[in-house]
């Protein structure tokens, strides 16, 4: 966009120095004077009852300075939506993992060795594992006998299925006449796909310190996604007040994904420090990340399209399973929301959505990247590939033929706006056209390329406010409360209050989350908002500081206040840039004193304050059908803050002997509505592919009755160096469809970048030796059985 | 971990690190990450599989790439221990700190303290190292944030860098 200096260049991050030469402080480097170190004991069985604890011996080892059990924490249970979890298991344990006991001692060493001497006897229970089999009407297992009997959070409103008492939430979207649409169909495809557990993997894992107060608040600093959220549920299960529970950004954190948003450490932490008085760091090792630290849903879906023999879409009926593990945590939110997945990229006249929370006997799952969308795409977008196969047409065609276009209806009724996604396709089609022709490569090798589309919506509502205060010497803070979780947001905010102010970043100071001073950021660095909301909550506050200063400089300068501006530290006069007076003059001058002897002076320690409050509203729509109102939609509602959409293709080559996949090139084109930095915006794509590669054809959290078989980066494979294409192979493309409430038009990218990337190598290894893999992850052993039976072996 | 009936005596250690010389007390099982983290404060040595497995804690000894949590630091003894705290030097941050700044490898930051470490081990012993040997040397460190792309860029960026240093 013309015109802006700082906003749309790829300024260099701020964090980087900090983090190549060490200085950068995470939470897990924090030590405050007298803290212990906590540790948790875990269920060995996925479903048991707890007879009884033995601490006695574990209570007597020097350095041990408390143990606690179910016995000591609140009888309230806690939750993001269904209130279903202990801090520890008080009577019952559901999963492999589930805490049971904790210690805090003087060294990790010692809290570990303490865990060792507690005993816990158990008596063992039926588990169920299959989500299917928990879904159904009279399942073996119910994992919560009392959920009736629970209580339920109000974000999402949830809907339990009596006759499925292992169901904590169902969505529903009805859309059209979904049986007319098939009766008009020429072609019905119908398909299960499946998805499998992933973990997120941060690099720092899970960790917080808690102080219990002596006046009965807490302070807890924490590396997590969004110190309001922890704040609320810490008030929730402690029967606390906003004012009494101050939750800190410790600085950088080392990842997130979407992991850190629940509460993990925090509530035991808590205890411990309320037993002891004393700070209480926990930190998960990678094994408990992997146990206990959540996981991507697991999804089994039923997906049957009726199309026109031109390939039109006329129906499309998508019956989904969600496995929450034994507590849903964000699930039902997931299960809420992952329906939009299936909302933004085709026009479908015609559609039904049903989307189940399932409890199992397996470890919980929370939110990830991508948030449902990317296993709801997963089946739309392989499944596109089928339809196009059977209807003897292009892929890339049928994807054209149904896309839908700026100000179209989506199947909930809301308005199509800002949606970049053809020129995506464009992009990307033509990119993998000049690839070669053959699918024979040497030996066994052989060659196949495919697309996918994507698409992320941000979430609403999101409340975001930013202050920024302008000091005597020109500098900019910028308080507000976006998590630095590795995305680089405080980057970019930097940038549009340097904007705002026609400085450079240097002039800008970010500062630290603290529910105690920065200001309130309703659900964090989530849902990919901070850029969007917090972004626009900068500009508001910018515009406010500005219109002070412009009131204070207007006596100086003898302009009217519509006429000023101001660059590079000084305020102007637009239609005479001669009349001018610094930033800093403007609290030191002498000029100041006048009119009155105090009248507009500003003490050069003084500070202006602007204030900027953003809020994106949902539309409401209706619990049966997802359906925004029409006179709702006409006047611009929307059931989210916006949509990103990427489309990705990919070069593979398979072997027809073993089944292994490389993928040898990526083409990624990405709509984010305005770079506000492009380089960072190519961060969060080459990223996003490398998860999303990850999740395509080795990433899976394996269980065996219940329990993780593979928690280290040993057995569970996340993408290496030489997983990737080369960098020549990896190519990149920013485009911009601008949406009218984004900061200079931007919206969010970092969930979007994975949406397409499984679905991609899924038809590109079809491509390559038609076989179709339905369930992730797409290893080796599953194409090589394929393979085998496709050849009749 | 020790178990409940044995107890051990601190040892007496002496560290150089960075080129300093340290004296700590450290118990025998202590990893040579968890003394120069808690014991000597480089909080930049960072642990994140604690398991030999992803290389964010990578150090390097001798000029030699380690895994610093599965190392005993009693073995790191008499040797010349390099953490990301000093491989800036007086002069300026080394081409590889420059370089990672420059072409955006970095994003949560974790990993980067052992990704450069490794970078400057592997370019230390072949400045001619080729995108494939890049890749190959720095398989053991993971990321999961970056998908490698800019750390490759990075490095092979560097290395021109490093080449142009050596050859005057
Ligand atoms: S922390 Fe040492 S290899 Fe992972
Ligand atoms: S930058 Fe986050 S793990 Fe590499």
């Amino acid at each position: 966009m013309a015109g802006h200096s700082v906003v749309g260049k790829s300024i260099i991050r701020l964090d980087a120095l900090d983090k190549v030469t060490g200085k950068a402080k995470y939470c897990e480097d924090l030590k405050l004077p007298g803290m212990l170190y906590g540790k948790v004991l875990r269920s060995p069985y996925p479903h048991a009852h707890i007879t009884s604890i033995d601490t006695s011996r574990a209570e007597n080892i020097s350095g041990v300075r408390a143990v606690i059990t179910g016995r000591d924490v609140p009888e309230k249970r806690y939750g993001p939506s269904v209130f279903d979890q202990h801090t520890l298991a008080r009577r019952v344990v559901r999963y492999v993992g589930d805490p049971v006991a904790a210690v805090a001692a003087d060294s990790v060493e010692v809290a570990e060795r303490a865990l060792g001497l507690l005993k816990v006897e158990y008596e063992k229970l039926p588990a169920i594992f299959d989500i299917e089999e928990a879904w159904e009407k009279n399942p073996p297992v119910i994992v919560h006998r009392d959920l009736p009997k629970y209580e339920l959070g109000k974000f999402p409103p949830l809907r339990l299925v009596p006759d499925r008492p292992n169901v904590c939430h169902l969505r529903m979207l009805r859309h059209g006449d979904v049986e007319r649409g098939f009766k008009e169909a020429d072609l019905i495809v119908e398909n299960k796909f499946t998805t499998t557990r992933i973990q997120h993997c941060p690099f720092e894992p899970h960790g917080s310190i808690a102080q219990a107060e002596s006046d009965g608040s807490l302070t807890i600093w924490a590396g997590r996604q969004s110190i309001f959220l922890a704040r609320q549920y810490l008030c929730k299960l402690f029967d606390l007040l906003p004012s009494q529970v101050r939750v800190i950004a410790s600085h950088y954190i080392g990842g997130g994904f979407g992991s850190k948003v629940t509460l993990y450490t925090e509530p035991i932490g808590v205890m411990l420090s309320m037993k002891t008085g004393r700070p209480v760091k926990l930190t998960f090792s990678r094994e408990e990340m992997f146990s206990s630290g959540g996981t991507r849903i697991p999804f089994v879906i039923r997906i049957r399209d009726g199309v026109k023999k031109d390939g039109t879409l006329v129906a499309r009926d998508m019956e989904m399973l969600l496995g929450m593990g034994a507590y849903a945590g964000s699930g039902p939110l997931i299960t809420r929301n992952c329906i939009y997945g299936a909302v933004a990229t085709y026009r479908i006249p015609n559609a039904k959505i049903d989307a189940y929370a399932v409890y199992t006997n397996e470890p919980p799952v929370t939110s990830f990247r991508g948030f449902g969308s990317s296993q709801v795409l997963w089946a739309i977008e392989s499944q596109m590939d089928v339809i196009a196969e059977e209807l003897g047409l292009d892929a890339v065609e049928l994807r054209r033929k149904n896309l839908l276009e700026e100000g179209d209806t989506n199947i909930t009724g809301e308005i199509v706006h800002s949606i970049g996604i053809r020129e995506c396709l464009d992009k990307v089609a033509e990119s993998l056209e000049g690839s070669p022709k053959s699918k024979m490569e040497g030996g066994p090798w052989r060659r196949g390329k495919g697309l996918a589309l994507g698409n992320k919506y941000s979430m609403a509502p999101t409340a975001a406010v930013a202050i920024v205060k302008v000091k005597g010497d020109g500098t900019i803070e910028v308080h507000e409360s976006a998590d630095e979780i590795g995305q680089g947001c405080h980057t970019v905010l930097a940038q549009i209050a340097a904007e705002e102010f026609g400085v450079s970043v240097d002039e800008v100071k970010m500062v630290w989350g603290d529910t105690a001073f920065t200001p309130y950021f309703s659900r964090g660095s989530t849902s990919q908002r901070t850029t969007f909301n917090v972004g626009n909550a900068i500009r508001l506050a910018c515009q406010d500081a500005k219109r002070q200063i412009f009131e204070i400089a207007a006596e100086k300068v003898h302009a009217q206040i519509q006429d000023m501006d101001i660059k590079d530290g000084a305020i102007y006069v637009r239609s005479d840039p001669s009349q001018r007076i610094s930033v800093t003059e403007l609290f030191t001058s002498e000029r100041a004193l006048s009119p009155g002897e105090f009248g507009d002076y500003v003490e050069p320690s003084a500070e202006i304050l602007g204030k900027g409050v953003w809020v994106t509203r949902p539309a409401p729509s209706d619990p049966e059908t997802a359906q925004i109102p029409e006179n709702v939609a006409r006047m611009g509602g929307r059931l989210a803050g916006f949509f990103g959409y990427g489309v990705q293709g990919v070069e593979v080559l398979v072997n027809i002997e073993t089944g292994e996949v490389k993928v040898e090139k990526v083409v990624a084109a990405s709509d984010v509505g305005y770079p506000l930095n492009p380089k960072m915006c190519e961060q969060q794509i080459e990223g996003g592919v490398a998860m999303g590669i990850g999740s395509a054809l080795w990433e899976e959290v394996a269980l065996d009755k219940g329990k993780v078989v593979n928690p280290n980066f040993g057995n569970y494979k996340i993408v290496t160096s030489i997983n990737m294409p080369k960098i020549e192979n990896v190519k990149v493309f920013l485009v911009s469809a601008p949406h009218k409430e984004g900061p200079y038009g931007a919206k969010g990218t970092g969930e979007t970048q994975m949406t397409p990337t499984a679905p991609a190598v899924a038809n590109a290894i079809y491509n390559a030796v038609g076989v179709r893999i339905k369930d992730l992850p797409i290893t080796r052993e599953r194409v090589f059985r394929v393979l085998r039976e496709k050849a009749g072996g | 971990m020790p178990c409940e009936e044995v107890t051990y005596m601190k040892q007496r250690l002496e560290l150089k690190v960075n080129g300093q010389t340290y004296e700590v007390l450290v118990d025998p099982w202590q990893s040579l990450a968890d003394v120069l983290r808690e014991e000597l404060g480089f909080t930049g040595v960072k642990v994140s599989c604690n398991s030999g497995n992803c290389g964010s804690c990578t150090v390097l000894l001798d000029g030699k790439a380690v895994k610093s949590c599965i190392m005993f630091a009693p073995l790191a003894k008499g040797k010349e221990i390099l953490t990301i705290e000093g491989l800036a030097t007086e002069s300026g941050l080394h081409p590889l700190q420059e370089a990672f700044i420059e072409h955006f490898a970095v994003q949560c930051g974790y990993c980067t303290p052992g990704m450069i470490l490794m970078a400057k081990a592997l370019l230390d012993e072949n400045l001619d190292a080729t995108e494939d040997e890049i890749r190959e040397g720095l398989v053991g460190n993971l990321c999961r944030c970056t998908g490698y792309v800019k750390i490759v860029e990075a490095i092979m960026a560097a290395k021109e860098k490093m080449k142009v240093t050596s050859s005057h």
